[in-house]
């Protein structure tokens, strides 16, 4: 074996440490209000308002390319999502899901971001809180177009022959107010906490291979190689993932807003 | 603000968005099926002493139970 100096000095395998990046408080200490998670987050709010900001602000019949991308992306969460999910009723919602839509995908992508590389949605307490919001949202149309106990009929009581109601109704409450929350919040977290481990990995690897063994190096350069192929795969993830937190969420409200089941 | 009304007719391709989520739907529903009477069939095990088939009959009607209400609510 030859004596290989150390290329870089990371720990191998990647653990959840790695999730949590030190504190950047200028009044020091280990306080969680100021790291590179919580910036990304100030980033990442401050350039969706001041995007959307700066494309409006002079709007034009014949919009110019700022304001078109931003016309695209509202026409999207609003005709993509909103109306095609919850149908004419959808409108009112066409702000939420738009601003829903960007919010994730934007926070998503810092997951690919070069110098961030890591997404805030990796940390389970914001798409929790996301998943909160979507809670709160579709139970609170529903009660108030239908008034509390024809909500709950609704949404609890399936269309069944009275002597199977005892069965089905506490599959419906658990299916309806307890795994829906829980597995939008979880979809979101497990896909970005996987894609980041996933990069970890193989970019990690690469190094801990090559220290290891100088021959192992063609091996290494495959790893990085393959890093970049589960980069493009993860820019799929982002999106995808994006879109289908905004769709459940629409969908959970024109459930809510439905008449019959 | 972009070209289309909110009353456009609905478009030819617009049910392929709800036939993922109904999978996700059918699946809750079987999940939770399980997960229910299973428990329930669990804390009747334990109430009586019996080692596991009240839990197994219950698993077995919850998604029994789950499928019945994939057919009702999803299905035609």
């Amino acid at each position: 074996m030859i004596d290989q100096p150390t290329i870089l000095a990371a720990e191998f395998p990647p653990s959840v440490e790695d999730f949590f990046p030190p504190s950047l408080a200028p009044w020091g200490g280990d306080s969680p209000w100021v790291t590179r998670i919580t910036v990304m987050l100030w980033i990442a709010t401050a350039a969706i308002i001041i995007f959307f900001l700066v494309a409006y602000r002079k709007p034009k019949i014949v919009p110019g390319r700022l304001q078109w991308i931003a016309e695209s992306i509202y026409g999207f969460g609003r005709n993509g999502i909103a109306t095609e999910m919850i149908g004419h009723d959808g409108l009112r919602f066409a702000g939420y899901l738009t601003t829903l839509f960007v919010f994730i995908l934007v926070n998503n992508f810092f997951a690919i971001l070069p110098f961030f590389q890591i997404s805030p949605n990796s940390h389970f307490a914001f798409p929790a809180t996301l998943a909160t919001l979507t809670y709160i949202l579709f139970n609170y149309v529903g009660i108030r177009k239908h008034g509390v106990v024809k909500y709950f009929k609704n949404s609890l009581v399936p269309p069944a022959p009275w002597y199977i109601l005892p069965l089905l109704i506490p599959i419906e409450f658990i299916s309806t107010f307890l795994i829906r929350p829980f597995s939008l919040s979880v979809r979101l977290f497990a896909n970005m906490f996987a894609g980041h481990m996933l990069l970890l990995v193989f970019t990690l690897g690469g190094f801990a291979m090559i220290n290891a063994n100088g021959l192992l190096a063609p091996i290494s350069v495959l790893s990085w190689v393959l890093t970049i192929a589960i980069t493009l795969l993860e820019f799929l993830v982002i999106v995808l993932q994006a879109y289908v937190f905004t769709v459940l969420t629409a969908s959970y409200v024109q459930g809510a807003l439905a008449e019959e089941h | 603000m972009t070209g289309h009304s909110p009353s456009d007719p609905p478009r030819d391709d617009d049910d392929r968005v709800p036939n993922s989520n109904q999978g996700m739907t059918a699946l809750s529903y079987l999940i939770a099926g399980i997960l229910v009477w299973g428990l329930i069939g669990w804390l009747i095990d334990r109430w009586l002493g019996t080692r596991g088939i009240a839990a197994g009959i219950g698993a077995v009607l919850g998604a029994a139970g789950g499928v019945y209400l994939i057919v009702r609510r999803l299905g035609g």
